[in-house]
């Protein structure tokens, strides 16, 4: 909300009509004859060429599915093949006019976009920068595999190596191009710009977003191409990737080199299918994809209907679009249409459409016309397009055998090294910055007016005498985070920061105040509302390179965002085989008092998913060495806030919040208070409470209480709380979440396991209801309160000698509770 | 001799098998290998060939019949041989029985190990009135270390359980035991078990379980020994020493005289070795209010009889007071018991050994017995029964009897 653009009634009541412009369908129509000042004869080959080669590939893969055989050599492939015959025109022709720092984003069905891009690759890198990828690329051991006996040139060299690192990832081996981590659906090689394929429909919709916003923040050269499904064009994550990338901001509030629209395409690779659901006539209404650019912003997003059945016409359509990019007209929208002859896979019996049908568009194969298109104007002659088919033919008989030789190309030992996939899922090196040159920022750091505003506060909660300090004079758990973040921003340049209301606002929490001074719009903006899209352009801005802050503004909304926080934000790192950073921080704020959508605890959910770390601080002091750590990491960091502490100040850490830098390791528990005779374990905000009912205990019942804050919950370090039970047999666990599957649960039973016989009472959990949250009026009757605790305690730890319980924490209760399932 | 064919067991869950056809009838002539009959289960068919050549003789059951596994259902052999022997109802329960009783004995003997292993882990349940025992895991191992049986502690706990607390109290004194619950009927009166007599119990069980013993008995005469005895009472007296010294406190000196001797009496057991001790600790069975007690006395090879006397009088009393030091009655504390019952007039008797030690020695009383006085004189001499139960896992009856005879030696020969 930008105070520099008003929006002025007089003009938005003004009555008026929208026009939309054309959008154009087909209206490539070059002949082969006009093409020639474009291509030379070897190009024109080279287009043939590639094409044969995806399908020929992709014939194979097909093969091995049904019959389990190629060429006479048996195999079987018990994963997964989603196949493009019939789509290769459509990837080649996209991938032509790409260079080595354009990046293509792909889904399920690429493996005709990985080769294709990667045969553009080869053919524009020189031999000797070729040969230092092959060669650098986990210590050469897909080269050495395709170099043995091989007597050609380094490009021929090169393509060898593209089809065996690719068929090797398909088949799960190590010297595939992602250690056989990734496989089918998400094989990528970024040494050739090629970056992950999505198993996930329309995954790549948001990632690829911020892949371009990367490069737009960061100044890099290329652009970045979505290749996604016609029927992702239903999935949220795809229009909230559009979105993202049509705000107008980029146009209006972005100054200098910054201005302009983001380098990036949204190729819909439209098959007319989406699985079995036909798009155009049954499953979406838009009846011609391009359509939907239309919607989107004034240029319509300079949508157009591609023939994707013949590659010059996409090759085409991507140098002008591409011309567009560098003008920073973007983003653009290409509905590229295309057919699969193939099956979704190889189960699909086609039930959802006719044999007539698949025999129109095989009448009209793109390699089959194509071909006799240079035939016809004299390019090729017939028994040489022949020859290609039957050399890429030996050539694939070659790599597949290489690719299931058990010996050459063995899969990850995990018998010798059972630790081996554990080891990759998060990368653990630390650094300062992700880039080394000048951040941009707009005054120097001592001259912020928040960082001087801080300068007068009491970094502790009591001041010199012991006396409570006011809020107005209080350095708040808020200032912590935002001094780790500050210093973060002038410390690397490539660090950006967006969700909802960042700037100007400075958050819904006020955390962010003073940023908006400190940094340029591409530093510090704010996005749509799209959770989703909030979550899936940091993992593509991380995946290529930079550190990014992602903020969630209440908890709640992770799950409209879930499939970025589950399925790609965790999983990057290890389905690369580790070749990815994702130096991202999600912040996610859990609410209160805004009822039962905005005051939910679920950090239970994230910590499920492996590959991801997740924090959730209580004290000022904790926030900011966290958030050091976290923004010093490369690894995805879910860092938890609650609403109920952001005005708290530092109560334990002696000396209070420290100004300098400092970290703390994540996963280290904290004693927040010693203790002899029972043990509480928090996470979040509830360390407050439980403190409360350590004095209670301490004077009405002579227990003295160890009060364990765990600050992470994965990572985790168990030892201390393994050491405070050992000291007093009993502990109980406490948190603003729903009870029932919250992360207490799994704590207690690891606890339970790992001090079974140190234990006097079975580990205790008192989290929140399973209700909705009701009001803040009523939510004492919700959320753990300090006579609950003691209740639990009393009920099922140790009998309090006179102590009236007001809640009931029976074995029939409980059992009552669980039958009825609240 | 005729040949019984039996029904093929196929398979461990196979009860039962129907007989589906037959291929030969009575009289018939079969060969070795031949078809016999078809047979199926609930899974599968079978043809069951032909074991013998010969005549068949005999069918008990007939097509469509179910048949338990492993019963004659045939008989092969020569015409006119008598077959009688072959049951065939009959013989088939019997045969069924036996496969029964293989399992019931298996059943029994799974039965048994668990036993044991409850034993080990200390049953939860109360087995005097069924009551569940609550006890935390916490509570439940230092009760383990320190040896304590806790069924009997009233838990402070939820619902009762028992608390490491708890467990402490017992340990520093301040039971919790609650009042042993005492049940009296017209007939009959039950009293729950004190924690000595578990521990008893435990022990007693525990040595007949796990070890090897027997029982040898010899006789000593003990006429020297009375003697001496008197001379010693006489000596004391006139040196105003204010100690009896009684036969048993002599005879335990002899036993360790001998085993001086006899080393490998001396000893522990230890499954996979045998720890054999420099010095005598000598266990003395001591019957006290609240049961039997076995204290040790500690390094006796060097104690004069008068201080090995007033030793084995101290601990005695210790025990009969309750003040004995814990340590002093565990089994490992002492390297050979004796158990003296001549008093009480036990003619013989076989003492169980305290384990880990490998023996224990068993005085009877002293009776006079005929024997030869030389001259061809007759007359009637006092004889001392001794007992000496061992392990055979640690000692063989030969050694054992040589031991037995060193210590009827030493007392027949005693000097001091």
């Amino acid at each position: 909300m930008p105070k520099s653009q008003n929006i002025n009634p007089k003009v938005v009541r003004k009555p008026k009509f929208i026009e939309f412009g054309k959008i154009p369908v087909n209206q490539y129509n070059k002949t082969i004859e006009e093409e020639k000042k474009n291509f030379g004869k070897e190009d024109f080959i080279r287009i043939y060429h590639d094409m044969v080669v995806i399908r020929e590939f992709e014939t194979m893969l097909n093969l091995i599915k049904t019959t389990n055989e190629y060429n006479g050599i048996p195999y079987n492939h018990p994963g997964p093949a989603h196949l493009s015959i019939g789509q290769e025109a459509s990837a080649v022709g996209m991938a032509y006019n790409l260079g080595i720092d354009d990046y293509i984003f792909g889904s399920h069905r690429s493996h005709g976009e990985i080769l294709a891009k990667g045969l553009s690759a080869i053919h524009r890198l020189d031999e000797d920068a070729l040969y230092n990828i092959m060669k650098n690329y986990f210590g050469g051991s897909a080269l050495k595999v395709v170099e043995k006996g091989f007597s050609g040139t380094t490009k021929e060299l090169a393509k060898n190596f593209l089809l065996y690192g690719a068929l090797a990832e398909i088949f799960a081996r190590e010297n595939g191009f992602n250690k056989g981590l990734g496989g089918s659906m998400h094989a990528f090689f970024t040494p050739f710009g090629i970056y992950p394929n999505n198993a996930i429909v329309g995954g790549s919709g948001d990632i690829s977003v911020g892949a371009a916003l990367y490069k737009k923040i960061n100044r890099k050269p290329g652009i970045v191409v979505c290749n996604i499904g016609d029927a992702s064009m239903g999935c949220g994550p795809v229009w909230e990737g559009i979105c993202f990338a049509t705000m107008d901001q980029f146009k209006t509030l972005w100054s200098g080199e910054y201005k302009g629209g983001l380098p990036l395409i949204f190729n819909f690779m439209n098959n007319l299918y989406g699985m079995g659901g036909q798009t155009m006539g049954e499953t979406m209404g838009y009846d011609i994809l391009a359509r939907v650019g239309a919607g989107v912003n004034p240029e319509s997003m300079h949508s157009e209907r591609v023939d994707g059945y013949n590659p010059l016409a996409v090759i085409d359509a991507f140098r002008r679009k591409k011309k567009l990019l560098g003008e920073k007209q973007g983003p653009v929208l290409l509905d590229t249409l295309t057919y699969r002859i193939s099956g979704h896979s190889p189960s699909d019996a086609s039930s959802y459409r006719s044999k007539e049908e698949i025999e129109a568009w095989q009448q009209e194969d793109s390699i089959l016309s194509y071909g006799n298109s240079l035939i016809a104007a004299g390019i090729a002659k017939k028994e040489m397009l022949e020859e290609i088919t039957s050399e890429t033919k030996e050539l694939l008989s070659q790599i597949l055998k290489l690719s299931i030789d058990d010996n050459l190309s063995p899969r990850l030992d995990l018998v010798r090294d059972p630790d081996c996939i554990g080891r990759m899922m998060f990368s653990n090196t630390p650094a300062d910055k992700m880039e080394d040159r000048t951040p941009e920022v707009l005054m120097p750091i001592e001259e912020n007016p928040r960082v001087k505003s801080i300068k007068t506060k009491e970094r502790f909660y009591r001041d010199k005498d012991g006396k409570p300090v006011s809020k107005a004079k209080l350095f708040q758990f808020r200032d912590a985070i935002f001094e780790a973040i500050i210093d973060r921003f002038y410390k690397d340049p490539t660090l950006a920061a967006w969700g909802e209301e960042n700037r100007d606002w400075g958050g819904a929490f006020a955390v962010y105040r003073g940023l908006t001074e400190a940094l340029p719009y591409h530093r510090l903006f704010n996005s749509p509302i799209s959770e989703g899209a909030i979550v899936g352009t940091a993992i593509g801005y991380g995946m290529c390179g930079g550190r990014v802050i992602a903020e969630i503004m209440y908890c709640d909304f992770l799950g409209r965002s879930g499939d970025e926080v589950f399925n790609q934000l965790p999983k990057w790192q290890a389905m690369s085989g580790n070749i990815i950073k994702m130096p991202v921080v999600l912040r996610v704020s859990v609410g209160s008092k805004y009822g039962a959508q905005h005051s939910q605890d679920w950090t239970a959910l994230t910590a499920h998913i492996p590959g991801l770390k997740v924090v959730f601080p209580a004290t000022p002091y904790d926030a900011k060495g966290l958030m050091n750590t976290a923004l010093q990491g490369t690894d995805p960091v879910v860092f938890f806030e609650s609403q109920r502490l952001y005005d708290t100040g530092e109560m334990f850490h002696e000396g209070g919040v420290p100004e300098g830098y400092y970290e703390i390791p994540l996963g280290e528990p904290d004693i927040k208070r010693k203790g002899t005779d029972i043990t509480i374990l928090t996470i979040g905000a509830t360390l407050y409470p439980v403190i409360k009912v350590a004095e209670t205990l301490q004077e009405k019942y002579g227990l003295s209480t160890e009060v364990i804050d765990a600050r992470s919950l994965v990572p985790f370090n168990y030892e201390p709380v393994i050491e405070s039970v050992k000291k007093t047999g009993k502990i109980l666990l406490a948190s603003d979440a729903s009870a029932r599957g919250s992360f207490l649960k799994e704590m207690a039973q690891t606890i339970t396991e790992l001090a079974f016989d140190h234990l006097d009472a079975p580990p205790v959990v008192v989290g929140s209801r399973n209700w909705i949250t009701p009001a803040y009026e009523m939510e004492e009757y919700f959320f753990p309160q300090p006579d609950w605790i003691l209740d639990a305690i009393n009920e099922k730890v140790i009998p309090l000698k006179g102590h009236r319980p007001l809640t009931d924490w029976s074995t029939e209760k409980s059992i009552k509770l669980n039958r009825e399932g609240v | 001799m005729a040949t019984a064919v039996i029904m093929p067991r196929q398979g461990q869950s196979v009860e039962t098998c129907i007989i589906t056809k037959w291929f030969k009838n009575m009289g018939d002539t079969i060969s070795a290998g031949e078809i016999l009959f078809s047979y199926e289960t609930d899974k599968a068919a079978f043809d069951l060939e032909s074991p013998a050549d010969g005549i068949l003789l005999d069918r008990f059951y007939e097509e469509g019949a179910e048949v338990p596994v492993l019963v004659n259902v045939a008989v092969i052999g020569i015409k006119g041989e008598d077959i009688s022997s072959f049951g065939k109802a009959g013989e088939a329960i019997e045969a069924v029985k036996a496969v029964k009783d293989v399992e019931a004995v298996e059943a029994v003997k799974d039965a048994e190990v668990k036993k044991v292993t409850d034993i080990v882990s200390e049953p939860s349940i109360d087995s005097g009135s069924g009551r569940k025992v609550r006890i935390s895991p916490r509570a439940k191992k230092i009760a383990h270390e320190k040896g304590i049986s806790y069924s009997q502690i009233k838990g402070s706990g939820p619902h009762g359980r028992v608390l490491a607390s708890d467990i402490e109290k017992v340990l520093s004194g301040a039971a919790a035991i609650g009042k042993p619950v005492s049940k009296t009927g017209a007939e009959f009166s039950e009293q729950p078990l004190s924690n000595v007599r578990k521990l008893i119990a435990r022990a007693m069980h525990a040595s007949l379980q796990n070890s090897a013993q027997l029982t040898h008995h010899m006789s000593a005469d003990v006429r020297r020994l009375l003697e001496a005895r008197q001379k010693i009472k006489n000596l004391l007296t006139t040196d105003r020493k204010q100690q009896d010294i009684t036969l048993n406190d002599m005879i335990c000196w002899c036993v360790i005289r001998a085993l001086e001797k006899f080393p490998e009496a001396n000893s522990h057991f230890l499954d996979d070795r045998i720890k054999t001790f420099s010095n005598v600790h000598l266990g003395i069975a001591v019957d006290t209010p609240r049961g039997l007690m076995v204290p040790a006395v500690k390094n006796a090879t060097d104690m004069d009889l008068v201080t090995l006397s007033r030793e084995l009088k101290s601990v005695a009393d210790a025990c009969k007071k309750g003040s004995i030091s814990p340590e002093l009655i565990q089994s490992t504390s002492a390297s050979f018991t004796v158990s003296n019952l001549g008093n009480y007039g036990v003619e013989i008797f076989t003492p169980v050994i305290n384990l880990p030690q490998v023996a224990i020695l068993g005085v009877c009383t002293i009776i006079n017995r005929p024997a030869s006085l030389g001259n061809g004189v007759f007359g009637f001499i006092p004889y001392i029964g001794l007992s000496l139960t061992y392990d055979h896992r640690a000692i063989d009856g030969g050694p054992a009897t040589l031991f037995l005879k060193e210590i009827k030696e030493q007392i027949e020969h005693f000097s001091y």
